[in-house]
């Protein structure tokens, strides 16, 4: 299938994205069919669960308001995602694989809580301040540690990472289970955090506090996203930090230090997830249980969230709104019981995430459906291309990949 | 013309590294002694140890060719004080139940088990140039199958099988993507424990609703040894509880590092890992090589799941791996790409896992603490001895012919 | 190319020029197809005018990678308005020598001053302020970041200062305002400043890195196999560029494998042998001794 030449280059690139998700849904219907349950009257309920039908004009009455409300809890979901999902991009774009992203998350929700729970005589706007920068600076400096064990000893940042996430999660968990010395005064036997007072809430601009309306977490991811997007494009910063992603020997050569940016790189990701625990704890907590402890997701779907956003800006925030609205859309309370079991689907939400994900690891759909020229994975942040040379502290993939021509396009690591 | 050579001195003087394995070696001393079967009921053998231990390790820290062997030696020391006097503490009734070393050993290879298979596929994976991070994904629904396949079959093997295939099913996709459509191989292997973790969840709603996996399933067996069953000590540890899928792991082991080091396949394998290009030219199926390698790669992953459900739990549950796939991973890496090494690498932290519960004992509480003792000492242990860990040179890169 | 093909077709910016039996064919006629002009292989050049000493690497150690004895010992000068050519075979220590003086590789031991500046394992930065450019011997894994666009790479040496960036926040429009000027300065084909320096031909990558080199006004000139992989047209380019910086009062370092080059273009020649300078000749010196100096001979130096 080839588009006639009418079609615009913009609408073209805007093609790729939409066609996947269509693809991805098409499957996922698929498996639905063959298992007996129709869907259409699925992905019907779904949609309505996300509640994006808000925005169709000709919504009305009780369904508006329902809608409404579940728009605002798929924004809510999003605007995590989208912290998190920048605590994996930026590292990508400097050739670190952080999948430390949940770890980092869990230390900042640990801070978050205390500070919040802590201090109560403190100004309250003052007070969410302190909290939320506590979080991010502690999420930052748990990041940084696996930034320094690669700049000094050359530890792999996935080892380093994976086993900070592990020990930040047992360690959060002591901290709040029975008797541990963090656990509520007000518990009585659940391993829970105090809970936040009123005043230490972000304020919830759309819809009813008391359901959970949007508070405005939501634009603090967005304001990450602008943040993220200077410094990676408009700062010396995320100028030394895509060098050193693309080419660290050639970095160094130019004098960029590159043992500090990665530091540094970790740092700010660590930052970013801290962020998002915060946003969580003051926007909808208000506690941490050791159950939110070991049931988040939010870090590790970071990871698929800024491989589907392509490592940008722009493109995270979108594939972090997809995320939360499929998360929301498929969430047991808003589906229809009589469609689909409430069960199965939060089990396709990770199947169709799953096929996005696996459709955009290449450019099958751009390449073969749409008939675009293949990507030279030149100029736009190619995770692999950059990871391949940062994973690679010698010079063996660089050359590699020097030799292989440039057609490989996006797709080498050195793990 | 007579030239007077300088004699050479009668006893060498020993190099920093050798004087900082010896601190190592007294650090390791500290920490035993107040453990069975020493069981010393007084710290003080073992501050002196680990102080003249920390000592060394600050002398060899300043040969700046030894950092990380210094750093390791001044932890290790330093570690083992409170460690002693923590033991001394407590009653030795509860010490020698902790350190019951025929229960740590049997239980430490429960958990090393799992890790085993996936990080032996790894390896197979990335030797031949592609990275797998689908690892956790392949023995999920090698978990998911294994069961589904001994409970619809009624027969373990055949479950072991289906589990088998499951994960090569997964491998072969990962596979297509990776290198037919030269995918990035990160992202199409997070892509796979996505639509894993969804699949599986999917199929066990789908097939076994609320009420979970059946009671009784014929599960891979446990392996009872002649002669060694009768030893003590022994017979606790390995001789009798010890399953079918851990002893297959363990000799698969020597087999891949056989493979992979000393046959003319294993040999090609790994140039074509490093340099495809290279080994095309002289006429190496690049493309077929790296599909059996990442289906082999699946097949293991999936028989480490299979361990999991089939043999030790004997049930499924919703994303039952909890990140084993990733541990291997660490463990791949750890081990730089060699079996013996992943091998260190998945006993180092299955044994320590198997302490960690068993430390549970000493205080319910600090129990929980211990939990992220592995991943601690995992943690030390790379920074402090692997360091820096070069891949196989074209991992992760597609190989597009010319 | 002569010994093996029947037939050549010479491609320039995007056309053929024609197509010629081998047996038509000479080195030269090629060349001036290749160019589109008579190429000359020879380098032309007035004689030196050197004055004091500009760079001076007094007993200079380096390790290698794995941590082994790669210069030991090395000691040499260049002065301004020479150029001196370091010839040896590969894995003699030339890469570990130049990294050093280039502030990439700490040396263990030694001395390296530029112009009466210290820089001995300073720093890349040190090196760059006190002076020092350098034409990497690899420009695909060293020289260039290839994903970056052709402004980008162009700014590796300045972005930190103004007008590229104020108070760590870039200027896009200094960036283009930089690219423009010296993609035209320096005749370099094949983008635009938005392209990424991958999609050029290698010898315009090469005058990419010259470009970017020679624009930061350096006191010493190191170009380490500038012309390895080039064409005959970017060879010439790169040979006239090292030659007008030398009579523009400049030091260069040369550092080549291949003794045509050494020979033409050089105005001393040093000998690198196992780690250490071992013979200097004039650029007269004949080939045979040049070969056995390089391969641990011993002729009498001159």
């Amino acid at each position: 299938m080839k588009l006639p030449p009418s079609v615009s280059r913009t609408g073209r690139a805007l093609l790729v994205p939409l066609t996947t998700v269509v693809i991805a849904f098409v499957v996922a219907g698929l498996v639905m069919g063959l298992t007996g349950t129709n869907p259409f009257k699925t992905y019907v309920s779904i949609f309505d669960g996300t509640g994006l039908n808000w925005l169709f004009p000709w919504v009305g009455g009780q369904t508006r308001t329902i809608a409404s409300q579940d728009l605002q809890q798929t924004l809510v979901a999003t605007a995590p995602l989208i912290l998190t999902g920048l605590a994996v991009a930026f590292a990508f774009r400097a050739g670190l694989f952080n999948i430390g992203a949940q770890g980092q998350y869990t230390v900042g929700s640990v801070l978050a809580i205390w500070v919040g729970t802590s201090f109560t005589h403190m100004n309250p706007v003052l007070h969410i301040v302190a909290s939320i920068v506590a979080a991010a600076l502690i999420g930052g400096a748990w990041a940084a540690l696996a930034g320094w064990l690669k700049a000094v000893v050359g530890t792999h940042e996935v080892i380093s990472t994976i086993m900070l996430n592990w020990i930040a999660i047992w360690v959060a968990t002591y901290l709040f289970q029975e008797n541990g010395p963090l656990q509520g005064k007000q518990a009585l036997g659940n391993p829970v955090s105090n809970t936040l007072p009123n005043n230490v809430h972000l304020p919830v601009f759309w819809g009813n506090p008391a359901l959970q309306g949007l508070d405005v977490g939501i634009f603090i991811g967005l304001a990450a996203a602008v943040v993220f997007w200077a410094i990676m494009n408009r700062s010396t910063l995320g100028y030394e930090v895509r060098a050193v992603g693309h080419n660290p020997d050639a970095a160094r050569g130019a004098g960029i230090n590159v043992a500090r940016n990665y530091v540094v790189t970790m740092a700010i990701c660590g930052a970013f997830a801290g962020l998002a625990s915060s946003v969580d704890v003051l926007g909808w907590q208000f506690q941490v249980s050791t159950a939110d402890i070991s049931g988040s997701q939010v870090g590790f779907l970071g990871i698929a969230v800024a491989l589907l956003g392509r490592n940008t800006a722009i493109g995270t925030v979108a594939a972090a709104l997809l995320f939360g609205a499929l998360e929301t859309g498929t969430a047991a309370d808003n589906i229809n019981a009589s469609v689909i079991n409430p069960e199965l689907a939060p089990q396709l939400t990770l199947i169709i995430e799953g096929l996005v994900v696996l459709l955009v690891s290449t450019d099958l759909i751009a390449v073969r459906l749409l008939g675009l020229p293949r990507r030279l994975g030149l100029g736009r942040p190619e995770p692999g291309a950059d990871l391949a040379q940062a994973l690679e502290p010698d010079d063996a993939a660089a050359q590699a990949a020097a030799v292989e021509g440039f057609d490989a396009g996006p797709a080498t690591t050195g793990l | 013309m007579t030239t007077v050579t300088k004699q050479p001195p009668r006893v060498a003087a020993p190099t920093t590294k050798q004087i900082g394995i010896v601190a190592v070696v007294l650090a390791a001393i500290a920490w035993v002694l107040t453990l069975p079967p020493i069981m010393a009921r007084t710290p003080v053998p073992s501050i002196v140890l680990g102080v003249t231990a920390a000592v060394i390790g600050v002398a060899v820290l300043r040969d700046s060719n030894h950092r990380r062997l210094g750093g390791v030696t001044v932890a290790i020391g330093l570690i083992a004080i409170p460690l002693a006097i923590a033991m001394t503490n407590q009653t030795s009734a509860n010490v020698r139940e902790v350190f019951t070393w025929s229960a740590v050993v049997a239980s430490g290879l429960t958990f090393a088990t799992p890790l085993i298979w996936a990080a032996l596929g790894g390896i197979i994976s990335e030797r031949s140039g592609v990275v797998n991070v689908g690892l956790e994904g392949m023995m999920l629904v090698g978990c998911y199958f294994g069961i589904f396949g001994a409970d619809v079959c009624s027969s373990w093997v055949l479950g072991m099988l289906i589990g088998m295939a499951s994960g090569g099913l997964l491998g072969l996709l990962h596979a297509y993507f990776s290198i037919h459509l030269r995918a990035n191989q990160v992202v199409s292997g997070v892509a796979i424990n996505l639509l894993a973790t969804g699949i599986t969840g999917y199929l066990f709603v789908a097939h076994y609703g609320d009420n979970g996996t059946p009671g009784t399933l014929p599960q891979v067996p446990n392996v009872t040894l002649p002669v060694i069953d009768h030893i003590t000590f022994l017979d606790d540890a390995v001789g009798r509880q010890t399953n079918l899928l851990t002893w297959v792991g363990l000799l698969l082991v020597p087999v891949v590092w056989w493979y992979l080091f000393r046959t003319r396949a294993g040999l090609r394998l790994r140039a074509i890992g490093e340099q495809p290009r290279a080994a095309s030219t002289v006429g190496l199926k690049v493309v077929a090589t790296r599909y059996g390698a990442v289906v082999t790669s699946g097949m293991l992953a999936a028989l480490g799941g299979v361990y999991l459900s089939d043999g030790f739990d004997g049930s499924f549950n919703f994303d039952m791996t909890d990140g084993r796939g990733f541990i291997a991973l660490a463990a791949v890496i750890f081990g730089k790409w060699n079996p013996f090494g992943a091998l260190a690498a998945t006993i180092l932290f299955g044994f320590s896992t198997a302490l960690a519960y068993r430390l549970q004992t000493f205080s319910q509480t600090l129990g929980t603490l211990f939990q992220a003792l592995p991943y601690v000492l995992t943690l030390i242990a790379v920074a402090g001895l692997i360091g820096r860990s070069r891949p196989p040179a074209a991992s992760g890169i597609p190989y597009v012919k010319e | 190319m002569l010994t093996i093909a029947d037939r050549v077709t010479v491609l320039r910016r995007g056309r053929s020029m024609g197509t010629v039996p081998r047996s038509g064919a000479t080195e030269q006629s090629l060349a001036r197809m290749v160019v589109g002009r008579d190429v000359i292989f020879r380098v032309e050049k007035q004689s030196a005018k050197p004055a004091g000493p500009i760079l001076t690497v007094e007993d200079l150690r380096v390790l290698d990678d794995r941590g082994l004895d790669a210069v030991r010992g090395a000691t040499l000068t260049v002065r301004a308005g020479e150029i001196v050519a370091l010839a040896g075979v590969d894995g003699n220590g030339q890469s570990e020598l130049v990294q050093a003086i280039t502030g990439i590789r700490p040396p263990v031991g030694g001395r390296i001053e530029v112009d009466g500046v210290d820089v001995t394992g300073r720093g890349v930065r040190a090196a760059g302020t006190a002076g020092i450019a350098h034409i990497a011997e690899d420009r695909h894994r060293i020289g260039l970041v290839l994903p970056f666009t052709l402004a980008e790479n162009l700014a590796l040496r300045r972005y930190r200062a103004a007008p590229l960036s104020r108070f760590g926040w870039l200027n896009p429009k200094a960036f283009f305002t930089l690219a423009k000027r010296l993609l035209g300065a320096f005749d370099v084909r094949g983008g635009d400043p938005g392209t990424p320096a991958a999609a050029l031909s290698g010898g315009n990558q090469q005058k990419l890195c010259i470009a970017r080199e020679i624009d930061s006004d350096p006191k010493l000139l190191v170009a380490h196999q500038p012309t390895r992989g080039l064409d005959v047209g970017a060879i010439e380019f790169v040979h006239s560029q090292l030659i007008e910086q030398r009579d523009a009062g400049k030091g260069v370092l040369l550092v080549s494998l291949e003794s045509e080059e050494v020979r033409s273009l050089a105005d001393r020649i040093l000998v690198i042998y196992e780690g250490r300078i071992v013979a200097e000749f004039p650029p007269d010196a004949s080939e045979e001794e040049l070969g056995i100096a390089m391969t641990g001979g011993t002729v009498a130096a001159a």
